[in-house]
């Protein structure tokens, strides 16, 4: 049972595969009717998964693919005529087809579908050129006008629907008895390899086994007409059918298993991020030590390795978008006849690749954005005609890379958008305001065509009408954090340009900093960075709005948006980070901009997921979480949130000046590294009563301050220390307003004038140079405290 | 020395055997407080018990969900059960645990005052949650009587449900 699941999964993704290359193949063959080339590759497409599916116990699908079969093999010996009518039949066979396919995957068995119908009309197409020498055209066009009933065969003609179908019956069992007949003897000879070419020879199909396979080239074309493209792509799809005589190129791989040899490159790429962060630790403390070089050597080999297995891992993921491409032609043909257009696609780039998971997610906007163009884009021929332009509209889908993204284009010829005709129906549904209206730009217009609820159409057909479509395109390329441009002149054509990031996975990003609190920003999103001083803010309707070049651009604090508790002193300067998303522009304020990095994009899991802003998370070199900002989210939040009062420091001034009732109510911080010292100072001020807490080093000293366990009064600190100094430890203290008015005592061996003035600069106080006497060290300390001599 | 150790290997099997047959009605769990109270929760669930150390803060979410944490690789929620249960927060001391507790795919870590011990309670001696406490939406799975104390006992998959 087992094999024969692994048959049956092996014999789905081979025909999904050629029935992709088939669709396009057909809509070529009608352009071309008398390729017999292409009508071989057809034919023998029908023919595997005929084979196939008999060999796999699927009656209905080979009954289905069998009469296909017949009326592309008359096809093929030039006894019937491939038209439209004809192949209107053939394409309706190969939705069944499709369709039976999808089931047998579900539940692994064919049944559900009835196929009657569509094989009498198949038959019909044989039948119609077997009979006297009839014109293929009229005896076809027949059962269109009667559509209802499937048989016009004269032997029929008496019977009625009921008898019809026993008939039909009848025919079909005979024809599965024959089926399973065969089946046996090929089963009882053969595995699968060679039952191909057995029903090559039952069916009696010499050229197909002269027609030597067009080899297979793997190697990637550049990006050329879709025409010459079509050749090679056919070999590639087809090639599988065939025997497999030279050695296989390619394997297959489940994709869980690429996902998870991602996931492990992500984990790589931050152990990478952290080694180098170590690194320039190390090189800091240790300067000038010969191991460094060593050192440096390692970590720059790993992180090119991990760099380049990054790529290679996602190219090994990448698929190319010819896979989407390939169903518009067929989408084409069928609109262009339901809209009595006449209309010719061109696709070029389709080589062109793009990662697994994003290629699953354009094929939906492209079939809106197609839809569309054929429906309002294209005219009908006779304005076309009356225009002067060809008759024949052409919409053309191209793809390439541009940077770190990939484009998707697609261009029409038709009638082009109206501005003011857009801005009268959204005004007419309300999507906006007379005044918008007023101030819009054409681009800006253009982008109308996005908003939910916004339709051109007069009344709702099967192709469009409903306002749905294009709003899902945009929420669906903007989720690949992928942006729309669209261009347009009126009766020339419209343009739309797909921008989409490579990858979801893995991003650039810009790292910023507000408060103590760091946030990445998709560097895909961000145009540029600019610094201005607090007073280049200006107030419009309580929005804070600042000048950029021409533009009058939105402000909004990155803090006022995510709660951000405002502990630090603000500075003078602020960094303005412009966000761009299309047509709309949004300037983000933050403290610090920390710079550029690759980051490894995670979720934030069930718990946590749908933060408004927030889009996932990823693990920074230093092991610390980094929230990543949604952008469009926060374009949408800027627009309701308030700008926050200036935090006001009092409150937590007052808590320092806390009524003093006994000796031990002072707290004074020892910052020392050296014990010996901490020790002096102790002995020095324990007389007084003073609570005292020692910190080793400026970090420690800082994350006890940070605890808030103690309210300290003053700080004696030293300035030699490892991992953190006394100036870096003072010039922290006091961006903390809370810590402003902290009094801070240098207590060194560094008595230079400059260290004096360094001191000074990063906001001590006082200077006690070492050695001092314990008596001057403790009235030190007591006149910066205010100490009450009445404690003593 | 053969004759000792014949002796210890078989009171050793035997130990194992009587253990096999307990623990059929044996709930093994993971005690700690959170305020005043013992809580519980079942050993299984527990994925590990790892000291405190540094989180991010995640805006827009109730007060007791304090942030996300890197554990190994994964970003990982973590929620202070003080707050959850309405207590007032607490600074950490070296008592402070997070424990990670996983139901399925989903899992959290959560912050607790101080462990206690792991406990084996028979099923026998585990009662239901309270008439006030029942219902659907109570975390509390069921109360377990030792010999001189009580201990309310969680249901994981309640505490992991996202309830804001």
């Amino acid at each position: 049972m087992d094999e024969f699941q692994e048959i049956l999964q092996d014999f789905l993704i081979e025909s999904f595969e050629l029935i992709e290359q088939l669709d396009q193949d057909l809509v070529e063959l009608e352009n071309n009717p008398q390729d017999l080339e292409l009508l071989n590759r057809i034919f023998r497409v029908a023919h595997t998964i005929k084979g196939a599916s008999s060999f796999l116990n699927f009656d209905v699908l080979t009954h289905l693919t069998h009469h296909m079969e017949d009326v592309l093999n008359k096809a093929r010996h030039g006894d019937l005529l491939i038209d439209a009518d004809v192949m209107d039949v053939v394409l309706e066979s190969i939705d069944l087809m499709k369709a039976l396919l999808v089931i047998i995957r579900d539940t692994s068995s064919d049944g559900g579908i009835d196929v009657l119908a569509c094989v009498g009309r198949l038959d019909k197409c044989t039948r119609g050129d077997t009979g006297i020498e009839t014109p293929a055209v009229e005896e076809v066009l027949a059962p269109k006008e009667e559509e209802a009933v499937a048989e016009d065969e004269p032997d029929y003609d008496n019977m009625d629907a009921d008898e019809l179908e026993a008939e039909i019956e009848r025919l079909l069992q005979q024809r599965q008895a024959e089926d399973r007949a065969k089946r046996e003897a090929k089963s009882a000879s053969a595995d699968e390899q060679s039952q191909e070419s057995e029903q090559e020879t039952e069916d009696e199909l010499p050229q197909s086994a002269s027609k030597a396979p067009v080899p297979v080239t793997p190697a990637s074309k550049p990006a050329s007409i879709s025409h010459d493209e079509d050749a090679s792509d056919d070999a590639r799809a087809a090639a599988p059918a065939k025997k497999a005589s030279a050695v296989e190129q390619t394997i297959r791989v489940d994709v869980k298993r690429l996902d998870h040899l991602m996931n492990l490159i992500g984990e790589l790429v931050l152990a990478k991020n952290r080694l180098i962060k170590i690194n320039d630790d190390v090189e800091e403390r240790y300067e000038g030590e010969s191991f460094l070089e060593e050192l440096n050597q390692v970590v720059s080999i790993v992180s090119l390795v991990t760099t380049d297995l990054q790529i290679a891992v996602m190219k090994t993921r990448m698929l190319p978008i010819g896979k989407v491409f390939n169903k518009f032609p067929r989408m084409i043909r069928d609109l262009s006849r339901e809209l009595n257009k006449k209309i010719e696609l061109e696709i070029f780039g389709e080589d062109t690749e793009l990662d697994k998971s994003i290629v699953e997610e354009v094929g939906d906007p492209l079939v809106h954005i197609i839809r569309n163009s054929c429906d309002h884009g294209i005219e009908i021929p006779e304005i076309r005609a009356g225009q002067g332009k060809n008759e024949m509209g052409t919409i053309t889908l191209k793809a390439y890379n541009e940077g770190n993204q990939i484009v998707i284009q697609i261009d029409d010829d038709g009638k082009g958008l109206d501005v003011e005709l857009l801005k009268k129906k959204s005004l007419e549904k309300g999507i906006i305001t007379q005044k918008e209206a007023e101030n819009m730009s054409d681009k800006e217009a253009f982008t109308l065509i996005f908003r939910p609820g916004f339709s051109m159409a007069a009344k709702v057909t099967n192709v469009s009408g409903r306002g749905v479509g294009m709003d899902v395109v945009k929420t669906n390329i903007e989720k690949l954090n992928g942006i729309i441009d669209i261009d347009s002149e009126l009766g020339v054509g419209t343009s739309m340009k797909l921008k989409i990031p490579l990858t979801l996975a893995i991003i650039q990003a810009l790292l910023v900093g507000v408060q103590e609190e760091h946030y990445a920003i998709p560097l895909a999103s961000v145009l540029e960075t600019v610094r201005i001083s607090t007073d280049e803010v200006y107030t419009v309707e309580g929005r804070s709005v600042m000048r950029l070049r021409e533009d009058v651009l939105p402000l909004v604090h990155i803090g006022d948006i995510f709660e951000v508790e405002r502990i630090l002193d603000s500075n003078e300067y602020a960094y303005v980070v412009v966000l761009g998303l299309g047509t709309s522009k949004l300037g983000l304020i933050v403290d610090t901009l920390v710079g550029q990095e690759e980051i490894v994009i995670k979720s934030l899991g069930e718990f946590l997921k749908g933060i408004e802003g927030i889009a996932g998370a990823t693990i920074r070199g230093d092991g610390g979480v980094t929230l990543i900002v949604d952008v469009i989210a926060i374009m949408e939040m800027a627009k309701h949130v308030k700008t926050s009062a200036r935090a006001d420091s009092t409150s937590d001034a007052a808590m320092l000046t806390r009524e003093k009732t006994k000796a031990s109510d002072y707290t004074v911080m020892i910052v020392d590294d050296s014990k010996t010292d901490r020790m002096i100072m102790r002995k020095a001020l324990e007389a007084t009563g003073i609570t005292l807490v020692e910190a080793g080093d400026g970090q420690e000293a800082l994350s006890i301050l940070k605890q808030g366990d103690h309210n300290f009064d003053a700080m004696l600190i030293d300035i030699e220390m490892p991992r953190m100094d006394g100036y870096t430890l003072a010039t922290e203290i006091k961006k903390y307003n809370r810590y402003k008015n902290l009094p801070l005592i240098a207590v060194t061996s560094r008595t230079g004038k400059s260290d004096r003035m360094r001191g000074v600069e990063s906001g001590m106080i006082e200077y006690i140079t070492k050695p001092y006497s314990a008596d001057y060290l403790s009235s030190v300390v007591q006149r910066n405290i205010n100490f009450r001599s009445e404690f003593l | 020395m053969s004759e000792k150790l014949k002796q210890i290997i078989s009171k050793q099997s035997r130990a194992e055997q009587e253990g096999i047959n307990h623990s059929e009605d044996v709930v093994q769990l993971v005690g700690f407080i959170i305020g005043d109270e013992e809580y519980a929760v079942p050993i299984l669930a527990i994925q590990e018990i790892i000291k405190p150390f540094p989180w991010t803060r995640v805006p827009q979410v109730p007060k007791y969900v304090v942030g996300v944490f890197n554990m190994r690789g994964a970003v990982i929620p973590l929620i202070d059960l003080r707050l959850k249960f309405g207590l007032s927060p607490k600074k950490h001391n070296e008592d402070t645990r997070f424990i990670v507790m996983r139901h399925g795919d989903d899992i959290a870590g959560f912050v607790i005052d101080r462990l206690t011990m792991a406990i084996r309670i028979k099923k026998s001696r585990i009662g239901p949650a309270p008439e006030t406490a029942n219902g659907d939406d109570t975390v509390i799975d069921g109360v377990g009587k030792q010999e001189d104390r009580i201990i309310t006992i969680l249901k994981v998959n309640k505490l992991l449900e996202r309830d804001f």
